[in-house]
């Protein structure tokens, strides 16, 4: 068993690593990922007992502390217990051997036995990571890097190591290379502890059963493989895994704001987060563990905004809302999803307060709204479908985007007409005079939209309520319109409630979709859940009616007819009777 | 949608002749002591006399200058349109707009007094009240403010209900605005076309009036009024005198009340775009570019 406690290291007084902790049993397999910097590859070379920084805390391996062990023994158990397949491959082979010697040579350091029975041993580790004997002759410069990689993992091997340390084992390597080392560093690890380091997440995901995530030296985040990447609780680890492209998620990328600083004072990962209150700049937060997740995060990781618990809404006789209950989490967007007359705009009027609710509550920042005053108008802010309407046709540009300054009484003239331009800025409109003077009638509809975007952004909400924001307007526009918001989005933190009848436009917006049919909520999940796996059949309906390119599908030769029919049956059936409904 | 009323008005050649003639009436009426050289209650000791250099419309049976009692009696005319039209009109907005607003029993209470008041003529009430009351001036206006207002509440109720339809309403409360706000900043600004409109109507039906009610002899004697100017003529219809003592002053009222007949149908044609095929809709845009 391994297990690190408390471990700090620091180079010329700064410190790269502080307290971590980590346990790690046989067969367990770890990854550690977090942005260069962060102090992986230190972690791993403090294991080996290669830190050239002052150290402190505990490594320990069955009873022996490895950061206080003399370099002699140390140096009896690296190879042949701790092993690591180091990240830069091409100064990492000694380029005047061929690499069967050095594997060999890496036996024999450590055994006195045959050197014959070595040298088999070498040719099958070798061959094992899938280099013939031709290969095995080779000299490292006659090798590609995907050859080199492996030839690497078969040196690690050579010893048949407890502990094998993975330092970015698959950077640099083409897709397909990569899913062999793969497979190959899986069987190779399965009885052993395995610490993999990286930043490439889907390597990390392939190759462990837990994860911590890794910021500026400190571990933020621990848990289950799977569960941390399905629903990430920390605001760092989300930001990871928005920022890594890849096929299972659906949003546009999005990257996390401002640089990594090792100084901070508090929580290391503050400046960057876009909930931190006064305490995060103070006090560095606590690991706590919840649900078999280890946070460490002074608000208990992402916090939820919004919550709409159990709202029913009637219009005379008909039901338009019953029993919804959502939550949306800070800094994310909840796109719900519907035809129209499913109720999704009077969800949106409902959460902003322009109509009660017969039953049920709205929640912000965990408390039940009642009145809602000027402060909860200052957090909170609606964009319109149509800016023609949104707009009032006798104001200014200036005149509307500093109305919500007017009526909150926010700073003096002068401030309120700065911060306009800065509003106008930040949509990527014009600010000078001229444009300030215009009428709605003398803008475009994007223009105009924009302004009305501008206008709901001059509060600086945390929470926005999008309804249908793009639907007047055409697509390379809403295109634009939509970059806009998400870059808002990962500059602040904005959270959006994001009302569309697109479930094309859906996925590549939001974090989470949640489905409206008739005034239910019938299915809520991540987006690419919901899109891959639809559960509901009014969802997989929706699906088959989102827009396409491919001019074949759809078509009968695609599904089998059995198929066919039942997709068929199944649209008749939601779709129709929506249309009876209505 | 943005329309510039007072232009589109004066572009109109309807609207252009009613303003030019109110204009008209208007410089007369505050001139009125420099044109004339009597005052108007003056026993000029000249009785029934024709036109001459001194009286340019002669003298009537009381020995007064007719030429200055018809200068004053369109101030009267004019103070009493101006001040009936903005009392009623203010009324009105201020009815139609609470009443939309705040609705329930406060606007079923409204609505239903506006029914009453608008299914008994006004003019009959008027010669009623009048005649026990002999209104002075201020009564008078008040008395016809308070007659007047009900129509014009019942269009700016209707206009309001379709205005807080729209979303930029919706927009401002979701900044956190209260009522004044919304009602300043986005409803009186919607109903200025509106106003405008019952303002000339108002002020056209109280001028109709105070000359119909001094016709009758039901108002203060003592006030110089077009209506009882043409009362007393009337009387010397046998005469020469009417040609210059009832033709002139029947002349001054019909187109006092003409002039604000065509500034009301300008006023309408450029509220409605509709009713100009649209040319009026790229002359605005323009006259803001």
């Amino acid at each position: 068993m391994l297990e690190i406690r408390d471990l700090v290291v620091s180079y010329h007084g700064s410190r790269v690593l502080s307290d971590v902790n980590l346990r790690l049993e046989y067969g367990d397999s770890m990854a550690i990922i977090g942005e260069s910097g962060a102090g992986k590859t230190t972690l791993g070379l403090a294991i080996m007992g290669f830190s050239e920084g002052t150290t402190s805390g505990q490594i320990c391996w069955q009873g022996r502390d490895l950061l206080r062990l003399p370099e002699e023994d140390m140096r009896s158990l690296r190879g042949k217990v701790v092993a690591m397949v180091f990240q830069n491959v091409e100064d990492a082979l000694n380029p005047v051997l061929n690499i069967h010697d050095q594997v060999k040579e890496a036996m024999t350091v450590h055994r006195n036995g045959p050197g014959h029975a070595a040298s088999a041993r070498a040719f099958g580790l070798l061959e094992a990571v899938g280099l013939d004997h031709e290969r095995a002759k080779s000299f490292p410069h006659q090798l590609s890097g995907g050859e080199r990689q492996r030839a690497l993992i078969a040196m690690a091997l050579a010893n048949d190591p407890d502990i094998l340390i993975l330092d970015e084992p698959t950077a640099s390597l083409d897709s397909v290379t990569k899913g062999d080392v793969i497979e190959i560093l899986r069987a190779a690890a399965s009885d052993k502890i395995s610490l993999v380091i990286t930043h490439d997440i889907s390597t990390a995901a392939s190759l462990s059963k837990k994860m911590a995530v890794l910021y500026a030296g400190t571990i933020v985040e621990m848990g289950r493989t799977e569960d941390l990447l399905k629903n990430p609780r920390h605001p760092y680890t989300r930001g990871l895994i928005r920022s890594y492209p890849n096929m299972t998620t659906t949003k546009d990328l999005q990257g996390i704001p401002g640089r990594m600083d090792r100084e901070a004072d508090g929580c290391p990962f503050h400046r960057r987060c876009t909930q931190r209150t006064d305490i995060c700049s103070r006090l560095p937060p606590s690991m706590q563990e919840t649900n078999g997740r280890l946070i460490a995060c002074h608000r208990g990781g992402i916090v939820p905004l919004l919550k709409l618990r159990g709202i029913t809404k009637s219009f005379g006789q008909r039901e338009v809302l019953s029993n919804v209950s959502l939550t949306v989490l800070e800094g994310e967007t909840l796109a719900v999803v519907g035809e129209s007359g499913c109720g999704k705009t009077t969800l949106a009027r409902i959460t902003i307060g322009l109509c009660d609710p017969d039953r049920g509550d709205v929640l912000f920042e965990d408390e039940t709204l009642r009145v809602r005053g000027l402060e909860f108008y200052r957090k909170v802010q609606m964009i319109y479908q149509n800016p023609a309407e949104s707009l009032s046709h006798r104001m200014s540009v200036l005149d509307l985007v500093r109305e919500p300054l007017d009526v909150q009484r926010l700073g003096g003239r002068q401030e309120r007409e700065a911060s306009v331009r800065k509003a106008l800025d930040d949509v990527e409109l014009p600010s000078d005079d001229r444009f300030l003077a215009r009428y709605p009638h003398q803008l475009s509809g994007g223009e105009a939209q924009r302004v009305a975007i501008a206008r709901a952004m001059v509060l600086q909400p945390k929470l926005l309520i999008a309804d249908e924001p793009t639907s007047a307007l055409d697509a390379s526009i809403q295109a634009k319109i939509l970059r806009l918001l998400q870059n808002l989005q990962e500059k602040r933190g904005l959270s959006m409630l994001f009302i569309t009848h697109d479930l094309a436009l859906a996925r590549k917006v939001s974090d989470r979709i949640a489905v409206l049919h008739r005034g239910m909520l019938v299915e809520e999940g991540p987006a690419s859940q919901v899109v891959s796996s639809p559960a509901h059949p009014y969802t997989r309906c929706l699906l088959e009616q989102a827009a396409r390119l491919d001019a074949t599908i759809g078509s009968p030769g695609v599904e089998s007819s059995a198929g066919r029919g039942a997709a068929a049956q199944d649209r008749d059936r939601w779709i129709g009777a929506a249309a009876v409904n209505r | 949608m943005h329309v510039d009323l007072l232009g589109a008005v004066l572009r109109d050649p309807l609207g252009m002749t009613g303003s030019a003639l109110l204009g008209l009436v208007t410089v007369m009426a505050i001139l009125a002591p420099a044109l004339s050289g009597y005052p108007p209650d003056l026993y000029t000791g000249q009785i029934l006399s024709p036109p001459s250099a001194w009286h340019p419309l002669g003298t009537d049976s009381v020995g007064q200058d007719i030429w200055s009692r018809l200068l004053w009696g369109a101030r009267t005319s004019l103070l009493v349109g101006a001040a009936v039209a903005l009392i009623s009109t203010s009324i009105s907005v201020i009815i139609g707009t609470t009443t939309a607003i705040f609705g329930g029993l406060y606007e079923r209470f409204w609505m239903r007094a506006v029914d009453a008041m608008l299914a008994i003529p006004p003019i009959i009430v008027m010669i009623l009240v009048a005649a026990y009351l002999r209104p002075n001036l201020l009564v008078l206006i008040l008395l016809l403010s308070a007659l007047s207002w009900p129509g014009g509440a019942r269009i700016c109720r209707a206009q309001t209900l379709s205005l807080l339809e729209r979303t930029h309403l919706s927009a401002a409360a979701t900044f956190g605005a209260g009522w004044r706000h919304i009602i300043r900043r986005h409803i009186l600004p919607d109903l200025t076309p509106i106003m405008l409109a019952l303002t000339v109507g108002a002020a056209r039906r109280a001028i109709f009036m105070e000359a119909g009610l001094s016709f009758l002899g039901v108002s203060d004697p003592t006030m110089v009024s077009w209506g009882k100017i043409m009362q007393q003529a009337l009387q010397f219809t046998y005469l020469d005198v009417w040609r210059w003592w009832l033709v002139p002053t029947g002349l001054a009222l019909s187109l006092t009340l003409v002039s604000l007949s065509l500034l009301g149908f300008a006023l309408e044609g450029a509220m409605d775009p509709r009713l100009d095929g649209g040319q009026r809709h790229g002359d605005t845009r323009s006259s803001h570019a």
